[in-house]
């Protein structure tokens, strides 16, 4: 060990002198003696400090003798020889930076006259004098450093949580699958076996009705006869009167019994979601809050993350109260939605009123439908339905439509499907194999004439079950799609599945306006307050940019403006002064993928942009406590960068990076320091 | 919290429109614009004119032109025209064909001012005497025959009437004009009861208050294979016949600055910018050139062979021959008759009539990044702190019309850029600059102090009615300050100064748009025609040059700014004949595609061959999305335009550098990277610009006027007198086949393999670079060490490159300054000249020059040297300096495989020289 050091000694000793003699420099910038260990990085100190009169160049490709090394000329290509100099291009500079981070340069930087290491090391040539900065600068670094770790150590515990609850989450959705399908199994038998009676009856009807048909041909025929006879026969046409009668009797009891077991769907389900998907710290104040908030969010086509949820129901709470802008600005969104819910009431009355017929138009389906509308609508409808002006008024009507949603939900009579993942489920199959079963026994199809009234409730039933069986088929692909989705390694993103984060930032400027071919209106609009409502639809995702100025009131129709229809004028005072929301509709559900390691999540194949690309945004993935948007961007047309932070990326390792990087960052700490 | 009322707007733009590429029907062809469709229709031999009382008055040879029977009744309308000859140093001849003033025509025609310098009235040779001769085959005719320079003689033919320059041995005429007697030159007269003169044109009405006044004429080349010049046509450099035998139907070539949207790649239209500048050579190795000044619409048609085999006329002599026609809406014929007779000498005689290329700040001969918009203070600064995080150098960031408050010039966004001269400083501390847009519309807003000055003052352009003309562009309705006017044009300087332009710091320069002037609602998208300047000046007589004074104006206020010192940079994108003066053009808003690339060279070297050496083309293409090939392709070959800009549309993708993977930005970054390795020897070719003309970027013919190989090769360019450089112009190139002109070898620039010249070569390509070559006989001097900018490489070493021809010998030059005051002017430069020859290295000066700088030359390098020696001695001092095998290029993985002397130390600004024994 100490021979070793000696000889270290040595070799130094015998090299400072050997540069300054050397022979074949005569260069005047070449590096004095002092400047001969520059630029190394302390794993590189013992490669240099060797015995022997060369040292080879790292990618072997040559050897160098000491006077070489440092001497202001680049002799390896892979920069070797040149650490503390510019000679080489491809050479690292290292600079110690006691007291802050060590740092390693381009050799780019070294005497070009700038300061970069924080302890002046680069610049050593006397073009410029570089104050040593470090201790100030490493101080910050490091109070930075120690809050970061501070959030991580917090947020890798909230992603544990997070974790937990999406294992035992996609655990019940994987359980609800699997249950799911087997009811699908039995209840497509039933079906089957439904159908066939309902056939059977058909037939049998076809042929009663055949032969009444036949019969009050003859009856006619006769009572013509009698007529002729100057007759009347009374007892046929009560007996008809009797049948109908007895018919809708029947009906009324059936009609009930479903309702009881069913239940109302739309209100438990989105009940249980939420319950499900809310924050642990975040229950909702009461029930009905609850659901409100829950409604608005499925007007907005959207299971509501936490956050939001939370916000919701303030919102909905405070809401004849003062809002704030950002509340107003979500709530102007939710309304417009809200407003395509109630543009698609029509729609929907038009679905109840088809049930029967089409038992297709499930929850899901109508779901889909409904957001794919939203969109559609806003281009297409009238603008006039979007130009809300929100002030008390409005919020009075704001309340009238979430009661009226309420109220439709309320009375709307799909079938519960989260009974059919509930306890109940085995007995409410029972019910359903049982009453099947009686419907079955109670008829004898070899019994002439039919019973007419059974015939009416197996067609009921008929019509039931193949409705349940859509929504199970339905609510079956839904789940299977989900968890297809890429939750991430941990699924720590399994909360964000359908989930709504916002922001307000005041800097995203768009600049959709302008367009070259738009006759190059440049046109560009002062945004003094923008909040932007940025979710993750549960159907599709969409962004809004909300701004506030004048109003005013202007049509556009879809596919964006026409130059020939707008003046030249009008277009540029529409820029300048109106209010906008700008829509990114995309059409792919959820993100499309992560990159970067889950360190982003990418968006893409969104609407096209008028002379542009297809919207898409790349969501940048930051450890923090909530999950918020600290940023968003638009680099390029319509191509959008946000950052969210996120417990969901506060990884462990990277924890014990941080640490490592913080006790190195100690230890680098010149002594004097430690003092103060 | 009371909420105003707030309204929605969806705009959701769908699917993408077609966008509908060159917009033909916007502009005029030359079948609907009377002027052209009238002169092309006349036959050979259509001119009577004859040149009648010739005599020597004032040193020029002056007589004038009448018809030689005049027909009766036009006998009211054809008055004599005057005609001026005179002759001028360096064999530069001036014809002036006017309307005689003392004729009292309706209206002066207009002159071009400013564009003359004022040096070349003082070549002016006064002339003594004509002699008077009979020429064979003139069927007796009489000329006058003046003295041009040695060797030429100026002659004018009487009747009928024609000019031209001849070789005085041999009696080979060099240029001619009315050989073919197409000349024509409608006179203004008083408009008869039933004429219409007014023209209308896609719902435009031009008023034409002067009727008809169209020059036309033919100009014939002698002696030569091609003709090249005339810019600005996004087509090949030599030019194309547009009429005549095997010719389809073809436009002729436009002069007429017009903001063309998406122009095409192939096409003789006119677009930005204008330069009536003709330039031919031939197989005699000789040049000649014609340049006629005239900034109104100017045609002209370049004559396949052939073309007159129906007029019969017979021209003398059997020189092989170029003929063009030339036409003109308006103006005088004042046209300039340059004797060559190499290619290089037309180039330095057409200079030194319109002026020397302005001498460039260093900086700006670096990498130049923009794009429409960096949008804020932040993106800036991020776009800024990238390149440094790539290591990637470069020089300038670029704001477009974004940053302005609503593209009123000379002011900021107050939310995008609060804190402007906060955001320039932050730059300058890395020593790189920034350009800001300033565009001659002025937005008509009360508000606007500019606008509120220039209407109270007068300034505008007005229309025909008198008022302020009121045009769209950027801002909406917008007033064009009227350029013509010196006094606007002081006024326009001033608006520069620092307290003028707030926010403006001493690092930031200008880029002038939009100066055709462009307006998006003018007929052909700019101005009317009839729109008025100063001393009732039409638009149409002057359009041309608008953009011109504009430049000037701009260049002047940067001039002002730095009292003087500091050379201003910038960057038009009209230009005239002269704005080499001004500073540096480009080749206006190209596509991103490889037609783009493609013709991107034809049109530097044109630019280059007619004065404006300072021009590049947006690298990656304006419009569009190129491909990362594409997009590096651009970066290899954009690195040696002079004028090296990366520039986009904002409805493009972001491009910069680093945006394609590690293997573009790796690519990109060596493109970058080469350029900034060869600024020491840019710069030195940017001076000899600046002293001769001879451009930056060269025809393969200029250096080797002989080699017919070269004549019509637009696909490589040679960039000084020592590289050679060769496009890849299709994806996923495997080879390329250059040809190597002249007899010496040249060198790989990257792998240093020799290849002979005189021959075309099948070359594998990579996509490491585009084929490059030092030709055997030079020195090029570079800077081997990578900086963020050009101003931290001031202080480091150079490398000499030497590639040694068959007999062992090579020479170059170095030229460095301050690389932004004017003290070079009163010596304060370095010029060295750099000789190998018997094994000798040689510095020595190169005129009187006092700079100092402390840069040594770290590393010699030899190419086709043979090996042996191990050492060479530096004198003075008999320094050892050793002798090695070394990498010919930095910054990657390169073979060591050229001859190195290491660390010689010899300081750049003495005289040395260094002995390999």
């Amino acid at each position: 060990m100490r021979v070793y050091s000696i000889f270290i000694l040595f070799f130094i000793a015998s090299f400072l002198p050997s540069s300054s003699s050397s022979s074949s420099s005569s260069s005047s910038s070449s590096p004095s003696s002092k400047h001969h260990f520059l630029g190394i990085s302390p794993q590189d100190e013992n490669y240099y400090k060797s015995s022997s009169d060369t040292i080879s160049c790292k990618d072997g490709s040559k050897k160098f003798s000491k006077s070489q090394f440092n001497d202001d000329f680049c002799d390896c290509l892979d920069g070797t020889d040149e650490p503390g100099t510019s000679a080489c291009p491809t050479a690292k500079f290292y600079c110690k930076n006691a007291g802050h981070i060590p740092q390693l340069l381009f050799s780019s930087r070294v005497n070009d006259g700038i300061c970069d290491c924080c302890d002046g090391s680069d610049e050593y040539d006397g073009q410029v004098k570089c104050p040593n900065t470090c201790w100030e600068a490493g101080k910050v670094a490091r109070d930075r450093l120690i809050k970061k770790i501070a959030t991580y150590k917090e947020g890798a515990a909230l992603r544990k949580l997070e974790v937990e609850k999406a294992k035992v989450a996609i655990a019940k959705e994987e359980a609800e699958l699997t249950l799911l399908k087997n009811e699908e199994k039995v209840l497509k038998v039933r079906v089957g076996e439904l159908k066939e009676h309902k056939e059977l009856i058909e037939k049998e009807e076809e042929k009663v009705r055949l032969q009444k048909e036949k019969e009050e041909k003859g009856k006619r025929e006769a009572e013509e006869d009698l007529r002729e006879k100057g007759k009347a026969d009374k007892e046929g046409k009560v007996e008809h009167e009797k049948v109908e009668e007895e018919a809708s009797t029947e009906n009324q009891p059936t009609e009930s019994t479903r309702e009881d077991i069913i239940g109302n769907v739309e209100d438990s389900s989105s009940k249980e979601h939420a319950l499900e998907n809310t924050h642990e710290s975040a229950s909702p104040t009461t029930e009905d809050v609850s659901s409100v908030a829950t409604e608005i969010a499925d007007d907005a086509g959207s299971k509501i993350s936490p956050d939001v949820d939370k916000k919701e129901n303030e919102v909905s709470s405070d809401i004849s109260e003062g809002m704030s802008r950002e509340e107003l600005g979500r709530i102007v969104a939710s309304r417009w939605t809200g407003e395509s819910t109630k543009n698609q009431g029509g729609n929907k009355d038009h679905a109840d009123d088809s049930h029967e017929e089409t038992p297709k138009d499930t929850h899901d389906e109508q779901y889909d439908h409904h957001a794919t509308d939203t969109v559609v609508d806003t281009g297409k409808d009238d603008n006039e339905k979007y130009d809300y002006e929100i002030d008390d008024e409005q919020d009075e009507s704001y309340e009238e439509e979430s009661h009226d949603d309420m109220s439709s939900y309320n009375y709307d009579d799909e079938p519960d499907l989260s009974d059919t993942t509930s306890s109940y489920n085995s007995s409410w199959l029972e019910k359903i194999q049982q009453k099947a079963r009686n419907i079955l026994k109670a008829f004898n199809f070899f019994q002439t004439p039919i019973n007419l009234t059974e015939a009416a409730t197996v067609r009921k039933e008929y019509v039931d079950s193949s409705t349940k069986l859509s929504k199970i088929q339905s609510r079956i692909s839904k789940l299977k799609e989900k968890l297809k989705h890429d939750f991430g390694p941990e699924k720590e993103f399994y909360a964000f599945y359908g989930h709504c984060f916002e922001t307000n930032q005041n800097k995203l400027r768009t600049s959709h306006c302008s367009s070259f071919v738009l006759l190059s209106l440049s046109l560009k609009y002062r945004l003094p307050n923008i909040s932007i409502c940025f979710a993750f639809n549960n159907l599709d995702f969409w962004l809004q940019v909300c701004l506030q100025s004048v109003s005013v009131q202007t049509s556009f129709s879809r596919g964006g403006l026409h130059i020939n229809q707008f003046g030249v004028g009008v277009l540029q005072l529409l820029c300048s002064l109106i209010d906008w929301i700008l829509v990114l509709y995309f059409s792919t559900r959820h993100w499309d993928k992560f990159e970067d390691s889950y360190r982003m999540m990418v968006f893409s194949n969104g609407e096209n942009c008028w002379n542009g690309p297809d919207r898409s945004m790349k969501v940048k993935l930051r450890c923090g406590l909530k999950n918020e948007i600290t940023d968003v961007d638009e680099p390029s047309r319509c191509e959008y960068v946000a950052v969210l932070s996120t417990p969901a990326v506060c990884l462990e390792e990277k924890l014990k990076e941080l640490q490592h990087k913080l006790d190195l960052m100690n230890k680098e700490q010149p002594r004097e320091h430690d003092e103060l | 919290m009371k909420m105003k009322q707030v309204a929605f707007l969806f705009l959701i733009f769908l699917a993408s429109q077609t966008v509908h590429s060159w917009k033909k029907d916007e502009f005029r062809a030359c079948d609907q614009t009377p002027f052209c469709k009238r002169a092309r229709f006349r036959k050979p031999g259509a001119c009577t004119l004859i040149a009648h009382d010739v005599s020597i008055s004032d040193g020029d040879l002056t007589a004038k032109l009448i018809p030689k029977a005049p027909h009766d009744q036009d006998q009211d309308q054809i008055k004599p025209l005057t005609l001026s000859v005179s002759v001028y140093q360096d064999g530069i001849m001036r014809l002036k064909i006017d309307e005689d003033p003392s004729l009292d025509p309706p209206k002066k025609r207009f002159q071009v001012a400013d564009v003359v310098i004022s040096e070349f009235e003082t070549k002016k040779l006064w002339l003594q005497s004509a002699s008077t001769e009979k020429i064979n085959g003139d069927d007796g005719g009489l000329s006058s025959v003046v003295y041009l320079s040695d060797g030429y003689e100026a002659v004018l033919r009487h009747d009928p009437f024609e000019v031209y320059v001849r070789e005085k041995a041999g009696n080979r005429r060099v240029v001619s004009l009315n050989s073919h007697g197409l000349f024509d030159f409608e006179q203004l007269r008083v408009k008869k009861e039933d004429e219409d003169w007014e023209e209308r044109f896609r719902g435009h009405t031009d008023t034409r208050p002067y009727g008809p006044q169209s020059i036309s004429f033919d100009v014939s080349f002698y002696g030569s294979d091609f003709v090249y010049g005339i810019p600005e046509h996004a087509s090949s450099f030599a030019l194309k016949p547009t009429r005549g035998p095997g010719v389809e139907e073809s436009e002729p070539f436009r002069l007429f600055n017009l903001d063309v949207f998406e122009y095409l790649p192939e096409s003789p239209f006119g677009i930005y910018g204008s330069i009536p500048f003709m330039v031919s050579h031939g197989k005699s190795g000789q040049s000649s050139g014609f340049f006629w000044l005239n900034a109104a619409e100017m045609q002209i048609d370049v004559l396949a062979k052939g073309w007159d085999a129906e007029g019969g006329i017979l021209m003398p002599t059997e020189q092989s021959r170029i003929d063009t026609f030339w036409m003109s809406e308006a103006g005088i014929v004042d046209t300039f008759f340059f004797v060559g007779p190499g290619p290089k000498d037309v180039v330095k005689q057409y200079v030194s009539v319109t002026g020397l290329p302005a001498m460039p700040q260093l900086f700006s001969t670096g990498y130049h990044q923009c794009r429409w918009n960096y949008r804020d203070e932040e993106d800036v600064e991020n776009v800024d702190s990238k390149f440094d995080e790539h290591d990637i150098p470069y020089d300038v960031l670029w704001l477009d019309i974004e940053h302005t408050d609503g593209k009123r010039y000379f002011t900021w966004d107050k939310m995008l850029f609060p804190h402007p001269d906060e955001m320039q400083r932050k730059l300058a501390a890395k020593g790189r600059h920034m350009v800001t847009i300033v565009d001659p519309h002025i937005k008509r807003d009360e508000s606007f102090h500019l606008h509120k000055d220039a209407s109270q003052r007068g300034y505008y352009v007005k229309d025909a009615t008198g008022k302020d003309y009121d045009g769209w562009c950027w801002p909406g309705s917008s007033s064009y300050p009227d350029m013509l006017n010196p006094e606007i044009r002081s006024w326009w300087a001033e608006k520069f100064s620092y307290d003028n332009y707030v926010g403006s710091t001493p690092s930031l320069y200008i880029w002038n748009d939009m100066n055709e002037p462009s307006v998006f609602n003018g007929p052909e998208v700019t101005m009317p025609r009839d729109a008025l300047h100063l001393g009732g000046v039409e638009h149409r007589e002057l359009h041309n040059a608008y953009g011109y004074y504009f430049h000037m104006a701009t260049a002047e206020g940067l001039l002002k700014r730095g009292d003087g010192k500091d050379r201003p940079f910038v960057l038009s994108r009209a230009f005239f004949a002269g704005s080499q003066r001004y500073g540096a053009v480009w080749t206006g808003d190209n596509s991103a595609d490889w037609d783009h690339l493609r013709v991107s060279v034809p049109m530097v070297l044109t630019l280059g061959l007619t004065g404006m050496t300072f021009s590049g083309a947006d690298v990656g293409g304006f419009f569009g999305n190129p491909e990362p090939e594409l997009l590096v392709r651009w970066y290899q070959l954009g690195a040696y335009y002079p004028f090296f800009r990366g520039h986009a549309h904002h409805d493009t993708k972001r491009r910069e550098p680093w945006l394609f993977g590690e293997r573009n930005t790796a690519l990109m970054r060596d493109a970058i990277r080469i350029r900034y390795t060869l600024l020491p020897y840019f710069y030195t070719l940017f001076r000899e610009a600046n002293v001769s003309g001879v451009p930056v970027v060269r025809p393969l013919w200029m250096e080797f006027p002989s080699d017919e190989a070269a004549f019509s090769n637009d696909e490589a360019f040679m960039v000084g007198n020592s590289l050679l450089v060769q496009g890849i112009y299709t994806a996923r190139a495997k080879h390329a086949s250059v040809y190597l002109p002249g007899k010496e070898s040249w060198y790989d620039l990257r792998t240093g393999t020799a290849y002979k010249g005189g021959k075309v070569h099948k070359l594998e390509v990579s996509e490491e670079s585009i084929p490059a070559f030092q030709r055997a006989g030079t020195i090029v001097p570079r800077k081997d060490r990578f900086r963020r900018s050009s101003t931290q490489m001031v202080h480091d070493p150079y490398t000499l490159v030497i590639a040694l021809n068959s007999s062992q010998a090579a020479e170059g030059e170095l030229y460095v300054d301050d690389g932004k005051s004017y003290d070079f002017k009163h010596g304060a430069y370095i010029h060295r000249r750099f000789v190998f020859s018997n094994g000798h290295l040689t510095s020595s000066p190169v005129g009187n020059s006092r700079f100092s700088s402390d840069c040594i030359i770290e590393r010699v390098i030899l190419l086709g040297y043979n090996p042996g020696a191990k050492t060479a001695f530096v004198e003075p001092g008999n320094q050892k300096a050793e002798i090695e095998l070394g990498p010919l290029r930095f910054g990657g993985q390169h073979a060591a495989v050229a001859v190195t002397i290491r660390k010689p130390g010899v300081r750049v600004a003495e005289d040395w020289k260094i002995k390999i024994l």
